[in-house]
């Protein structure tokens, strides 16, 4: 049975079904991302930190903008094509328009994976750093001379696994172990399924022993008993003994034959000290801590939740030192006269309140770092790009590196590379362009589909075609108003 | 939609120029970004402005909703209710109806 009102109009609808169909769906869509603009709204009303402003990379946002609106006009264009008999023409501006979606996906994903190699490390006075882990970060163990592990008796969300969770932080060969047995043996899948066999066999051994004892306590009870309420008691304690199948936890112990080097990352454990490390399966490690400070190649200095801005955690001669100090003094001075000479009146006086201007907070306290040394004095007085216009080329020509700093761990409160876990305004950010962008690799589909496969319906009964270009159509143009708001909410304003 | 062959033919050369209009609106829009307006709230509404002015382009012209149906008009009065409901819902979080207690001063 062909599906009805495919071409022409319902009479009571005065629309293809298609159409309607569309519409409905397109209203739920806006009510999706309504939702989802309205915690925007709530995310940012709330937000205990200055909200990010051209944080990301506006060049970039804005030829996603420029392709998503090119593609809703050659859309709408295939479908005009269409209703012309202009096959070639039709073709054409399908192809462009799935090409747009592409290129868009492809800035997409470079945006996504600049953010994911992008750090931000917040220090215990306020000042945040932000850039790069030239080799990641790992916390150093030396001299691991045993591995604690934790056998659960019941399933729980933690259990031993030290072949996926400790052996692949380990540096170098690993040793054979010593096993509670006594033996000594490689530590595998295989002989760790084998441990764990034997150590829940026991435990469970132990569980039976235990109900064992509690059962005949509780029947010797119940034989020695007079009362009503000792009677009670004893019966009491009899289910309790039949119920019980509690089977306990296992601590087992292995010794390497020679002590282990670790170094985890932060995903691989739960925390450590300076003598053991706990890893995600509950392993403890016990050994020395021998490094656990961040090496970060530094391109900004956030200051704005520091009370002193000039006194920031950042300068301190074991970071970023005393020239840079004076470098950022320079451009935040330079910033607060530019402001104050540009809001000004006849009598010399402010016509805007200089603590709340949140350009003015982050030009002046957010300062960038475009070189490996500071620049010379007096360049961040001459333009507002002093740093960049001094920065010195390496033997490449591109612009020099960062200056790298080793920060101490006792200095960090939190570190965190630009994903939702930074704070909430990425969090916002990459839920709605991360949902924006399935739309934009789902319309692309259909369209896709439409162009490739429906070759004959485009020969043989082209206006059906065209309504169904029209109805894709219309999902792409949401999908592209979608974006005409979260481009001004998330990159501009 | 018309199927008048014409009427399409007319509005091929409207989509150019709309498509037009609307990059160059997106330009404006990074640029009006640039200029400090006296709060940043103002920046934020004067762009916001400017996006549903863009967006009412593309509903109306790309999407055909210029000349539709009443049906359609009536599905979407219902939508854009609810989503203006949505979007004033962040208000509560200021003034909690279970515990307001009236616009006064608490400090005098």
């Amino acid at each position: 049975m062909d599906i009805p009102y495919t071409v022409s109009a319902r009479p009571d609808t005065g629309l293809y079904n298609a159409k309607i169909g569309i519409w409905l769906f397109l209203a739920s869509e806006v009510m999706l991302f309504g939702g989802l603009f309205s915690a925007y709204i709530f995310l940012r009303v709330g937000a205990d930190y200055p909200w990010p402003v051209w944080d990301l990379d506006v060049t970039l946002g804005f030829w996603n903008t420029v392709f998503l609106i090119a593609s809703s006009v050659t859309v709408v264009m295939a479908w005009a094509s269409i209703k012309l008999r202009k096959y070639t023409q039709y073709k054409l501006c399908m192809l462009a328009t799935i090409a747009c979606a592409a290129i868009f996906m492809v800035n997409k994903s470079i945006e996504y994976s600049k953010k994911f190699q992008h750090y931000a490390v917040k220090l215990t006075d306020g000042t945040i750093l932000t850039g790069h882990l030239p080799h990641g970060y790992q916390v150093k163990f030396e001299n691991v001379d045993a591995l604690e592990l934790t056998i659960v008796g019941s399933n729980k969300a933690v259990d031993a696994d030290p072949v996926n969770h400790v052996l692949t932080s380990v540096v170098g060969d690993v040793p054979k172990f010593k096993f509670p047995s006594g033996e000594e043996k490689e530590l595998n899948k295989a002989t760790f399924a084998e441990l764990r066999k034997a150590t829940r066999a026991a435990a469970y051994a132990k569980m039976q022993e235990e109900r064992a004892k509690m059962n005949e306590t509780a029947e010797k009870a119940a034989a020695e008993a007079t009362t009503d309420f000792a009677k009670y008691e004893a019966a009491r304690k009899l289910t309790i003994a039949k119920n019980y199948h509690s089977i306990p936890d296992t601590k087992v112990k292995l010794i390497p034959a020679s002590p282990l080097k670790v170094a985890a990352k932060p995903s691989q454990f739960f925390g450590y000290t300076g003598t053991n490390i706990t890893f995600i399966d509950g392993t403890i490690a016990t050994g020395k801590l021998v490094d656990d400070k961040m090496t970060l190649e530094v391109d900004g200095v956030d200051t704005r939740a520091v009370a002193q801005s000039d006194k920031s955690l950042a300068f301190d001669h074991r970071y970023l030192g005393e020239a840079w100090q004076k470098a950022f003094v320079a451009s935040r001075d330079h910033h607060i006269a530019e402001f104050e000479n540009k809001y000004k009146d006849e009598n010399g006086k402010l016509t805007r309140d200089k603590s709340k201007s949140a350009t003015l907070q982050k030009e002046s306290l957010f300062y960038k770092l475009n070189s490996a040394t500071p620049p010379a004095e007096g360049a961040a007085h001459g333009d507002k790009h002093g740093a960049e216009a001094h920065a010195p080329a390496d033997a490449h020509g591109h612009e020099a590196h960062h200056p790298t700093v080793v920060i101490e761990k006792k200095d960090i409160t939190f570190f965190s590379n630009f994903t939702p876990k930074l704070n909430t305004y990425y969090a916002i950010y990459f839920t709605l362009t991360g949902l924006h962008g399935l739309h934009v690799v789902a319309g692309a589909g259909v369209l896709a589909y439409f162009l490739f496969f429906n070759g004959r319906m485009l020969r043989e009964d082209p206006e059906h075609l065209a309504n169904r270009v029209e109805v894709g159509g219309l999902f792409w143009h949401f999908v592209d108003l979608v974006w005409i708001f979260l481009f001004p909410l998330l990159y501009l304003l | 939609m018309s199927d008048n062959i014409e009427e399409i033919q007319k509005s091929v050369r409207k989509y150019i120029i709309i498509g037009v209009a609307l990059l160059a609106l997106s330009g404006f829009t990074v640029w009006l970004s640039t200029v400090e307006l006296p709060t940043h709230s103002l920046n934020i509404l004067v762009g916001m402005i400017v996006a549903t002015f863009k967006a009412s382009l593309v509903a109306l012209i790309f999407m055909h909703l210029n000349h539709e149906r009443p049906v359609i008009y009536k599905v979407l009065a219902f939508t854009v209710v609810f989503a203006i409901v949505l979007f004033v819902l962040f208000i509560l979080s200021a003034q909690d109806p279970l515990v307001f207690e009236g616009f006064y001063d608490r400090n005098e």
